[in-house]
């Protein structure tokens, strides 16, 4: 029984793997046939972006973000010793009565979102009110436009790259169009013309808006470390993540240590990743929900309207995810064996294979960073809306600042990169160091120094986010 | 302003217009994700502060005490189930013992026992719900099912003693109507062990999160003069540095025959009421040990005619079984006339019962002076001038149950 289950698992990660590298060796081909017949028939580029558009966004995000609404609810029910969602099945032939893991949820899902009475309060804004999901969901899906996903490679006599747009002002693109989502709830909280939903959209307004000055704070130091804000391209921070700090060869494969973003820049991804988790609005940061208070901006919208911005959340997750990656995972390449795979003959004389290989380690990478946002969201309570502010002004703002700082200073003395990797392998090792030392006589902590102040010490647990609250 | 004559030269800020604002009333509930219970409160907001908040009841109110006095003295038993549907036996349990009371009636040692095992069940019962509650709407999900699969393993156990999870209807006037199943004395003890890994997880979820702690410390707030004026008891009382226990103070039942410490906090915070339910947690698991260690054999009700049924072979074979079985049924037990106070330790406090007899088989009276009540009288108190989301741990952690205080 536990044999067949492990099979069954290794299958069905088999399969995922599989199609994404099917999906993205379908990508390349797309782009190169694309760029070509757009140049031969009317002289104009762009052809690939096009073909990227189609097979990255519409693909693979939003695929991935529909697939998260049925693994968040199996993620969290495997976190939660609970079967999750079984109940849906699609009775023919031999499908008829197995769960399929849940997959026919997702079906149901959306039928019923579609099939639902599209209710509006009578006294509602009309237009800003349809205007609402809109703002709420296009900004962050058009975010993704910039991530690149796999390198640059001569396809049908073609040079393609597998993102959608590689702008010279890359990141403050990302930026720009992010402080663009704020409109989407805020409004929805204020057309919906209900109480309860003009609160959450207040807290989501001000809380979006105060958490996008340490977004862009904390990316500051990636970006002079590599002295570009573009992502994609052979300068981009994307690629330039794949080359090594110190590197050795062992026996014809490369090792090392890579720069990729989190080892030089430890403290601004916990900087990042709380901030623009704070953005997706999901736990801890849901108080423009906050289900049990304020039950959230988005509480006179019904069927596909709220689906809109349900699926907005996902989408934000699978976002932030690929922008995590490609600023802080070493985006496509591989922690090592870089050159030893490129230097493989087959791969030389068709390089597409090894790049739909890259793409999908960028996916699988995604996945990864996926999982451990909705275990973030599955295990951590909601923050109070006056604390959000706090942690966001008081805490990552100052970080950010002495993060920027500091990095600037390790920059200039050695442009090599090398000791800002110590630099940052010390953080490492601190924080890790704050986050595993169990609390000396924490057992009755309570008894003795209960209320505020002198908790100082015990400011980390066992993630980054509320590490950071420990404002007292 | 200490100088009201008139001041020729007024500064801008006087002269502007200011923008004229005024506080946000919203409704929370009756039906309220957070209003468990049917409450409502009508909550004044200045932004997210809250300004005033009155809380109204009624809207679960079922006429317990009218219906009492319509049916005899074992009928009112499966009332009580209704007041505190989280820990129904505890009811059960106190009602009897009022009864006994007024009857002036010793009820015998193994009884006792049992009423302590499957009291101090429900309490844990009791705190696990309200822990686990006060993390589902802080937002911490996982927290909550933990403590509902530790919850419904014990209400597995108190079926199998009962037959019910929630309507237990168990005990009887002078003991109780069945002894122990078989074996469930060993399957109640394995069942603890599961419960305390349990609560292990919910703790390690919430007790030291730097959220969860941000959120509960020092919001909720109430001097222990302060809850003693609004009739606080139990947990939340003892939150506040008040040592009230009920079990130590009046010990019924077995509770002095056994070795028990009483959970106190000294901050009156949601923090403290928290910590004090995880406590009683233990301190209850302890408990039940030591009772199924020491409970004596022996009958589990009075042998007396006029207070408990016959067996039912007697009823069946003998004419006194049937003249007892039916008057006991028909009119009831005779409960000489009188009134009475009773209090016991209830999950949340000091759940007391005022009855009444005219000497016939029907109570007079019955008054339930529930907990909750109290209790639920300070939370406007305890959160006017906090932030909205305050609310939703304080109304947590004091844990009013809409069934006891609306009755």
């Amino acid at each position: 029984m536990k044999m067949k289950k492990w099979i069954e698992v290794s299958l069905a990660i088999g399969f995922i793997i599989g199609a994404l590298y099917g999906l993205m060796a379908a990508a390349y081909g797309l782009s190169g046939l694309l760029e070509g017949l757009l140049k031969d028939k009317f002289g104009v580029s762009g052809g690939a972006g096009f073909a990227n558009l189609l097979v990255l966004m519409l693909g693979c995000v939003m695929v991935i973000a529909t697939a998260l609404t049925l693994a968040e609810r199996k993620w969290s029910a495997m976190m939660q010793d609970r079967i999750g969602p079984n109940r849906a099945t699609i009775d023919i032939g031999p499908l008829k009565g197995r769960a399929l893991g849940g997959v026919p949820h997702i079906v149901t899902d959306v039928l019923k979102l579609l099939t639902k009475e599209d209710f509006q309060p009578a006294t509602a804004s009309k237009f800003l009110f349809n205007l609402g999901p809109i703002l709420a969901f296009a900004p962050v899906f058009a975010l993704f436009a910039i991530v690149p996903v796999g390198p640059t490679l001569e396809v049908a006599g073609q040079k393609v790259g597998l993102y959608v747009a590689n702008p010279d002002f890359g990141l403050l693109y990302m930026l720009g169009i992010a402080s663009l989502a704020v409109y989407g709830t805020s409004l929805a909280g204020w057309a919906s013309n209900n109480k309860f939903a003009l609160l959450g959209g207040v807290r989501a307004s001000s809380q979006m808006i105060s958490y996008e000055v340490a977004l862009g704070l904390s990316l500051v130091g990636m970006m002079i470390a590599f002295g570009t804000v573009q992502l994609a391209g052979p300068t981009g921070m994307s690629e330039m993540q794949g080359h090594y700090l110190w590197k050795a060869t062992v026996g014809g494969l490369d090792v090392g240590i890579p720069a990729w973003g989190f080892l030089l820049q430890p403290v601004g991804f916990i900087l990042f990743f709380a901030a623009a988790f704070a953005e997706t609005k999901r736990a801890p940061f849901d108080v423009p929900e906050g289900e049990s208070e304020i039950i959230g901006y988005f509480v006179e919208y019904s069927g596909m309207k709220f689906g809109l911005f349900m699926i907005a959340e996902f989408v934000e997750v699978v976002v932030l995810s690929g922008v995590l990656t490609a600023i802080f995972f070493g985006g496509w390449t591989l922690p090592f064996g870089n050159e030893a795979l490129a230097s493989v003959g087959f791969f030389q004389d068709h390089p597409w294979v090894l790049g739909a290989l890259f793409a999908t380690i960028f996916w699988v990478k995604v996945i990864l960073l996926c999982y451990l946002q909705l275990a973030i969201r599955w295990t951590f309570p909601r923050f109070r809306y006056d604390q959000i502010q706090t942690l966001g002004w008081k805490i990552l703002l100052p970080m950010g600042l002495v993060n920027l700082f500091v990095t600037g200073a390790l920059i200039l003395w050695d442009p090599t990169l090398r000791s800002l990797a110590i630099a940052g392998g010390l953080e490492i090792a601190l924080i890790a160091a704050v986050t595993l030392v169990p609390r000396g006589g924490a057992k009755d902590e309570h008894a003795e120094d209960h209320g505020h102040g002198g908790h100082g010490a015990h400011g980390a647990t066992d993630a980054a986010a509320p590490a950071l609250a420990a404002h007292h | 302003m200490a100088h009201d004559e008139y001041d020729p030269t007024p500064s801008n800020d006087e002269l502007e217009a200011h923008l004229q604002t005024r506080n946000m009333v919203v409704n929370l509930g009756p039906s309220h994700p957070a209003m468990h219970g049917t409450v409502r409160m009508k909550v004044e907001l200045d932004g997210e502060t809250i300004v005033k908040a009155d809380t109204e009841i009624g809207f679960l109110h079922r006429g317990f005490q009218k219906s009492c006095e319509n049916v005899t003295w074992t009928q009112c038993i499966p009332y009580t189930d209704r007041l505190n549907y989280v820990s129904a036996l505890m009811n059960n349990f106190g009602f009897l013992s009022a009864v006994e009371k007024l009857i002036g009636l010793e009820i015998p040692e193994r009884a006792k026992f049992i009423r302590v095992i499957g009291a101090e069940l429900h309490r844990i019962a009791d705190h696990l719900t309200a822990t686990g509650a006060l993390g589902l709407e802080l937002g911490a999900f996982a927290a909550f099912l933990y403590g509902i699969e530790a919850r419904e393993l014990i209400q597995d156990r108190v079926t199998e003693l009962t037959g019910a999870r929630l309507t237990t209807n168990y005990g009887r006037v002078g003991g109780l109507n069945r002894d122990l199943p078989p074996g469930w004395g060993d399957k109640v003890l394995r069942t603890l062990t599961k419960v305390e890994e349990l609560c292990g997880e919910v703790s390690a979820l919430l007790t030291h999160n730097r959220i969860f702690t941000d959120r509960c410390r020092g919001t909720g707030v109430i001097t222990a003069t302060d809850a003693l004026d609004f009739g606080f008891t139990g947990p939340c009382l003892r939150a506040c540095g008040v040592n009230l226990d009920l079990r130590k103070q009046k010990p019924y039942w077995a509770y002095d025959q056994l070795k028990f410490e009483v959970a106190m906090g000294k901050n009156g915070d949601n923090y403290d009421r928290y910590l004090i339910r995880v406590k009683e947690i233990a301190e209850s698991i302890s408990l039940i040990r030591q009772a199924l260690d020491k409970m004596p054999e022996g009958p589990v009700i009075v042998d007396d005619r006029r207070i408990a049924l016959p067996p039912k072979d007697e009823v069946y074979g003998t004419i006194e079984g049937v003249m007892a079985h039916f008057k006991l049924v028909m009119e009831g037990i005779q409960v000489p006339a009188g009134e009475v106070y009773d209090a016991t330790e209830a999950a949340n406090g000091e759940l007391g019962w005022y009855l009444r007899s005219d000497g016939s088989g029907r109570p007079y009276k019955v008054h339930v002076r529930a907990p909750g009540f109290h209790i639920l009288s300070g939370v406007g108190k305890m959160i006017e001038g906090r932030m909205l989301a305050d609310l939703i741990p304080t109304f947590d952690t004091i844990n009013m149950i809409g069934g006891e205080v609306e009755q």
